[in-house]
This record gives C-alpha cells, sequence and structure tokens, in this order.
C-alpha cells in the first residue's frame, strides 16, 4: 500500500468528518430556520464527502478497515482532521469564520487536486469542489453581514477571527507526506494553496471591515501528527459511544 | 358598495362542495382563514418542534451512513416548516407573528415532540411511527380544500414515505442484532406507541370544532377514523419483525376487519397539550433559546441589507 | 456463469432505470443519472452508480432497491459499485424529467449553459403551477439538498425548485 496515500486521504476524510459533527450540533439551534438549514445541509456534504474519503483510506489500506472502522474505532491521535475543525462552535459567528476558513482551504486544495494524477483521488475532489463552492459562498456572504452588519455582530465576528486565527498555521503545515505525493503529482501544492488562501481571506475580511489579526509565534499546528487541542476527545467520546459499547451490534 | 356576505359564503360553499381547491386571492371567510392559519402554523410549529428530539441523536448516530439519514431527515423536517411556515404567510400572518405565538406559548405544536429521546432506536421509532402518523393525516390533508396547503402535503408526504422506511429499517435491522439492541428496540415501542396514537387528537366525542372544519373540508376525516387507519397498517408491520405492542387489548376483529385497542390514556394526553408532558418545558426553552441566541445574527443581517440599499440608492 | 440470468444487459438497464427517486417519486434513478452503467463482464453483473450530492440519503435506498430487483430476477453474481466520477450534474436530466418535475409542481433546474449569474437569487424562474414569471427566492436550502424554496407573486404561494448543479 502507499502509506502516504493513506495518511493523505485520511486527513481529507477526517476533516470533513469533524467539522460536520461540529456543524450537526447546530441542527434544530440556528438563529434563523433558513439558517439551521443551510448548516445542516453542509454538514450533510461533508459527511458524504467524509465517508467517501474514508472508504477511499481503507481502501488503500487493505487492512479491511471500512469508513465505518476509521471513523468509530481509532482514538484521537489517530485522528489528522485539522484543529480549527474541533473547535466548539460558540456562536454562530465562530462558526461562520471557522467555515469561512476551512472552506477556502478545500477550494483551493481541491482544484489543486482536480488535477491529481491518481483518479479516484481527483474524482473525490471534483466531486467535492461542487459542493464546496456552495459552502464557501454561505460562509463568505455571512463574514460580509455579520462584518458589516450591527456593532455587535462586527465585534463578535472580529473577535472569533482574533481567536480562529491561531489555527491557521496548521493549513498549510508541510510534511514529508506531501513532499512525497507532490513528487508523484498526487498531493496539492500547499505553498499554492496558502498564497490562495491568504489572498481570498483578506479580501473577505476586508470587505467585511474586518482586520486581519498580526502574524503571531502563537500558531497552534500538529493535526497532521494526531496532536490535537482537548476537544478532540469530546467530540469522539460522544460520536463513538455507541459503536464502542455495544461492538457486536450491526446499525 | 354594498358586499353580501351572505352570498359570498354560500358561493364560497358551493366551490369547497364541487372539489373546487380555495386559492390564496380567493375571497374566503375569516373564519375560514382563522382556522387554517391556526392548522398550518401548528403543523408547521411541529415540523421545527420535531427537529429537536431526533436532532438529539445526530452527533451519537452508530454508523456514518445513520448519521447521514438522520441529518438528512432532520433537513427535511426543518424544509417541511420553512415550507408551510411560507404558504402560511400567504393568508395573512408572518411568520414573526407565527414564530412569537410559539415562543410564547399561545400557539400549539404536535404532542409527540414532548417526548424524549432515550436511545438510538428512538431514531427508528419516531421515523416508523411519527412519521408513520404523520402521514396518515397528511394524506387526509393532501385532499383539503386550501390549495396551497394541500399541493403542499402531497409532496412532502412522499418524503415523509421515506421517512418512514428509514425509520422502520433501523428497527427491522436491529431486531435482527444482538438481544441489547433488541430490547432497545423494544424499550422505543413501549414508550412511543401511546403517544403516536395521541397525535391524532381528542377522541371524536370531545373534539370541539370538527363539524366546521368537515363542511370547509379542511378536515376529511374524524380523529378516530384516521387513528384506526394507523392502527390496522401498522401493528402488522409490528408483527413482521418481532416487535410486540404494548397494549393488551388489542386484537383483530374479523367481522370489521379492523384492529381494536386499548383505552389511551386521556389524562396523560391533556396533561401533555397542558404544558405539563416529559419534554415540554424543554422543548419550549430551546426554541426559545436559539430565537434569543439568533438574535443579533438577524439584527446584523437586517442592518446590512439597509446599508447595501442606502449605497445602491446614492 | 451466465446462465443465471439469460437477459441482456440493456434489459436489466432498462428494469433499474425504472427504479423512482424515493423523495421526488414522479422521476426515476435513471432520468436523474444516478444509475451509470450496467454490464456482464465474465458471467458476473457490474452496475455502477453515482451519487447527486455526496450526502443523499437515498442512495442507500436506491443500492437496496437494486439488489432487490436482481433477486427478483435471480441475478446472485453482481457487483454494485458507487463511482464519483464523472460527477454527476443536473444538466444529465432529460427535458421529459424536466415536464414530470414541473407538473409534479417542481420548477426544474436550468442548463448550466443558460445560466450567466453565479448568484442564485439572480436566477429568474417561471412558477410551476402558473407559469408567471413573478418569483423570487426564499431560502437557497430547502428540504433535501438538491432543492430550493421560491414563492410566486402572482398565484401567491411557495414552490420548491431543483436546483441546478453543475
Ligand atoms: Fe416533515
Ligand atoms: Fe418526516
Ligand atoms: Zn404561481
Amino acid at each position: 500500500m502507499n502509506k502516504d496515500l493513506f495518511e493523505y486521504t485520511l486527513r481529507l476524510g477526517d476533516t470533513s468528518l469533524i467539522l460536520s459533527q461540529r456543524l450537526g450540533e447546530w441542527c434544530g439551534h440556528g438563529p434563523m430556520l433558513e439558517e439551521d438549514i443551510a448548516l445542516t445541509n453542509i454538514a450533510l456534504d461533508l459527511l458524504g464527502q467524509a465517508k467517501a474519503f474514508l472508504a477511499y483510506a481503507g481502501e488503500i489500506e487493505g487492512k479491511g478497515r471500512n469508513e465505518d472502522v476509521l471513523a468509530f474505532h481509532r482514538d484521537a491521535n489517530h485522528f489528522r482532521n485539522l484543529l480549527l475543525t474541533e473547535q466548539p462552535n460558540v456562536d454562530f459567528g465562530f462558526t461562520i469564520i471557522r467555515q469561512l476558513f476551512v472552506s477556502t482551504w478545500q477550494h483551493y486544495l481541491y482544484s489543486e487536486l482536480t488535477h491529481a494524477t491518481d483518479k479516484n483521488m481527483s474524482a473525490l475532489a471534483v466531486k467535492s469542489l461542487k459542493e464546496v463552492n456552495y459552502h464557501l459562498r454561505f460562509a463568505s456572504d455571512w463574514t460580509l453581514r455579520l462584518g458589516d452588519g450591527t456593532e455587535e455582530s462586527h465585534q463578535r465576528v472580529q473577535a472569533a477571527v482574533n481567536e480562529l486565527w491561531n489555527y491557521t498555521g496548521d493549513l498549510f503545515e508541510i510534511d514529508q507526506v506531501d513532499e512525497a505525493l507532490l513528487k508523484l503529482g498526487i498531493a496539492a501544492d500547499m505553498k499554492k494553496v496558502e498564497a490562495s488562501w491568504n489572498k481570498h481571506i483578506r479580501q473577505v475580511l476586508n470587505d467585511a471591515t474586518l482586520s486581519v489579526p498580526e502574524i503571531n509565534n502563537f500558531m497552534r499546528t500538529g493535526s497532521r501528527k494526531g496532536v490535537h487541542t482537548e476537544y478532540l476527545g469530546f467530540i469522539l467520546a460522544e460520536m463513538q459511544f455507541l459503536p464502542r459499547a455495544y461492538p457486536d451490534a450491526k446499525w | 358598495m354594498e358586499v353580501n356576505i351572505e352570498q359570498l359564503e354560500k358561493d364560497f360553499q358551493a366551490k369547497i362542495d364541487a372539489g373546487i381547491s380555495i386559492e390564496p386571492k380567493d375571497w374566503m371567510p375569516e373564519r375560514y382563514r382563522h382556522q387554517l392559519i391556526r392548522m398550518m402554523s401548528q403543523h408547521a410549529h411541529s415540523e421545527v418542534v420535531g427537529m429537536l428530539p431526533e436532532g438529539n441523536w445526530i452527533t451519537r448516530a452508530p454508523s456514518l451512513m445513520r448519521k447521514m439519514v438522520l441529518l438528512a431527515k432532520v433537513q427535511d423536517e426543518a424544509g417541511h416548516g420553512l415550507y408551510i411556515y411560507s404558504a402560511t404567510e400567504t393568508l395573512g400572518i408572518s411568520r414573526d407573528e407565527m414564530i412569537n405565538q410559539l415562543l410564547t406559548g399561545k400557539a400549539k405544536y404536535s404532542s409527540i415532540f414532548n417526548y424524549p429521546t432515550l436511545n438510538w432506536a428512538d431514531m427508528g421509532a419516531i421515523g416508523w411511527l411519527v412519521d408513520g402518523a404523520a402521514i396518515v393525516n397528511q394524506t387526509a390533508l393532501a385532499k383539503c380544500s386550501f390549495g396551497p396547503y394541500a399541493r403542499a402535503m402531497l409532496r412532502i408526504c412522499k418524503e415523509e414515505n421515506f421517512h418512514q422506511k428509514q425509520g422502520y429499517q433501523i428497527l427491522a435491522n436491529m431486531m435482527q442484532g444482538t438481544e441489547a439492541q433488541k430490547q432497545m428496540v423494544q424499550d422505543a415501542v413501549n414508550r412511543f406507541w401511546w403517544p403516536s396514537l395521541m397525535m391524532f387528537g381528542p377522541s371524536d366525542k370531545n373534539s370541539p370544532n370538527s363539524d366546521e372544519l368537515m363542511r370547509w373540508k379542511v378536515k376529511l376525516y374524524s380523529n378516530d377514523d384516521l387513528r384506526q387507519r394507523f392502527i390496522d397498517r401498522t401493528v402488522p408491520q409490528a408483527e413482521a419483525i418481532g416487535i410486540k405492542i404494548p397494549d393488551d387489548k388489542l386484537k383483530w376483529n374479523e367481522k370489521t376487519r379492523h384492529y381494536e385497542w386499548g383505552e389511551i390514556n386521556w389524562d396523560e394526553f391533556y396533561a401533555v397539550i397542558g404544558g405539563n408532558g416529559p419534554c415540554n418545558r424543554l422543548r419550549m426553552k430551546q426554541r426559545n433559546d436559539a430565537h434569543k441566541n439568533g438574535q443579533w445574527v438577524r439584527e446584523a443581517a437586517i442592518a446590512f441589507a439597509e446599508k447595501r440599499k442606502k449605497n445602491k440608492a446614492a | 456463469m451466465k446462465e443465471q440470468s439469460s437477459l441482456e444487459s440493456s434489459e436489466i438497464f432498462q428494469l433499474l432505470y425504472a427504479i423512482p427517486d424515493p423523495e421526488v417519486p414522479v422521476i426515476t434513478i435513471g432520468e436523474l443519472g444516478v444509475l451509470r452503467s450496467v454490464d456482464w463482464v465474465n458471467g458476473q453483473l457490474n452496475i455502477t452508480i453515482t451519487p447527486t450530492y455526496s450526502g443523499c440519503p437515498a442512495m442507500f435506498a436506491i443500492e437496496a432497491e437494486i439488489k432487490t430487483i436482481l433477486k427478483e430476477n435471480n441475478i446472485t453474481d453482481f457487483k454494485l459499485k458507487t463511482v464519483h466520477f464523472p460527477a454527476w450534474t443536473t444538466d444529465w436530466l432529460s427535458d421529459d424529467a424536466k415536464k414530470k418535475l414541473s407538473e409534479y409542481g417542481i420548477a426544474p433546474p436550468q442548463h448550466s449553459s443558460q445560466i450567466k449569474h453565479l448568484r442564485p437569487d439572480e436566477v429568474s424562474l417561471q412558477c410551476p403551477f402558473c407559469n408567471s414569471d413573478k418569483t423570487h427566492l426564499t431560502s437557497w436550502f430547502g428540504s433535501t439538498a438538491c432543492k430550493a424554496l421560491y414563492f410566486c407573486d402572482n398565484c401567491r404561494q411557495p414552490f420548491e425548485h431543483f436546483k441546478c448543479h453543475h
């Protein structure tokens, strides 16, 4: 098996899965019915993508672990989702900024991966990209409304930007997995993704009258190595409890 | 100009008797309008409050497939709520006003959502029984006299059918599983069976405004008729997968070709619709919290839209 | 062994083509473009399907229905595969399917080539009930991922729109 490809696919799948899990917490509690539906819809797209990526990861690994085994029977240190995705919803502003950061990342990443030499990878990228475009538009529109809305909304969403900015370094870490796959034409060129991400995010924040935080040296990274924030353990405890409590059961 | 209300009412009734649907722009008696607003907004509220008990289990669904199906189902219900609110607005009430009525406890929603979801099989039981009961109600409503509502029911009912099948499938699958899973299923059905029967409302002898609603074809069958229909189609489904219906008096009557069933606990029914069910306060709190926490977001959206309008004008 | 079924792959394709969509049963999985191919390969039947949206919950029900139909036709040796490429688009919907959607009360998707603006609120649609084009978007997301909610200002009622996805 291609261990790097397994690892890389896992990262994409876990990122979608954990963000979907967070968005699912909103269901029934949104600020208005339209946004409630929108968040659920994005959660659903991401879950579908996660399922496809994890199924492919299981296939690459070839040890009989399917998408459910990967989702429900790994502990936190084996998860490869971006740190951003496990950050709590806090309020609608945080949720929107988290979505903006991740959807922008996915948009440029999948755009690159549509040219991947690995057929399955490029197919999943093309499919996911179509859906991510809607997520990105949704998040960008709301960033604009909240940033340039009322005094309160501006403050809230600026607080979200400032707080979540600390996890954006994690988006672009490059390790030997990326390097090896880049040579094979499978992985995205993260330098390119980072440049595009920065340009777009600065544009949106600027349009939304929000300021971009100063570069600081407190960037939290580590998702590539499975070093997470405290939140992931709680997410998994909730998400995995049934299959873990009833290991013989099929659902 | 003198408008002859009596004549208008006569024409209105003639139209209904002839099976011609009433459209939003048509004249209608104020009482008809009022009754429809009451029924339709109650329906919309039920779709929205109904998201809560099932929403509980989205983060805990036991497989990715089940999680996906549940998320999609709850999204469907939200979509139904949105659609029906929109259709109700055409009768001359705003969504804000309807939501205000819900949040202040002035408007009702289906009593079933005041019961808790305690184990995973509840997701199956709700799909099978609650969506199942909704289908029986809504199939009837698809023939009601108000056009937009009838048309909405036709399509929404197809989606409820899908939900019902998925719910049943959760249970059927668990009934073939471990002992613990079978127990979960029976426990869920024990808790949801009677409240599902209560979804059809009080028995006919205690149903207040039925005559008028029937004359206007807003209601087409009596509560007990619909309840019977639900029981007749549901009991064989339970038997097929080995679920026991928690009613000792339940039996097939060969003569009437219908099931006979035990007495509903009407004290419980009136307690729940009176606000004292197991989860009434929790559900209202959850809706009120969501509304309160969303206030700043809605204000921001309005402020932003106004700024844009001004900029465009300038 | 080919003996297990004497049906040609094209005949099976037609059988599966007619499976109704579980949520919008006026159109079939064939018309939707979810059913991609049916082929006999060395005595094994290979079927490929593709999801509309990644998170489409109907896929599980569709798979089950396909299996039921294969069983009814004594086809036991088969491989049912989900593919993601080429990615599904509403441009695959036949004119016939679009007409059926409209009659059912859902405004069908426009062909992607007709959509000049990216923004959905700028897309003008015809009301499936009264054919008026005095309509406006209420919510880009409706029940089911594939639909948006609109309102007709002429006959004054909501209607659903099967969104263009490409
Ligand atoms: Fe519903
Ligand atoms: Fe439903
Ligand atoms: Zn119209």
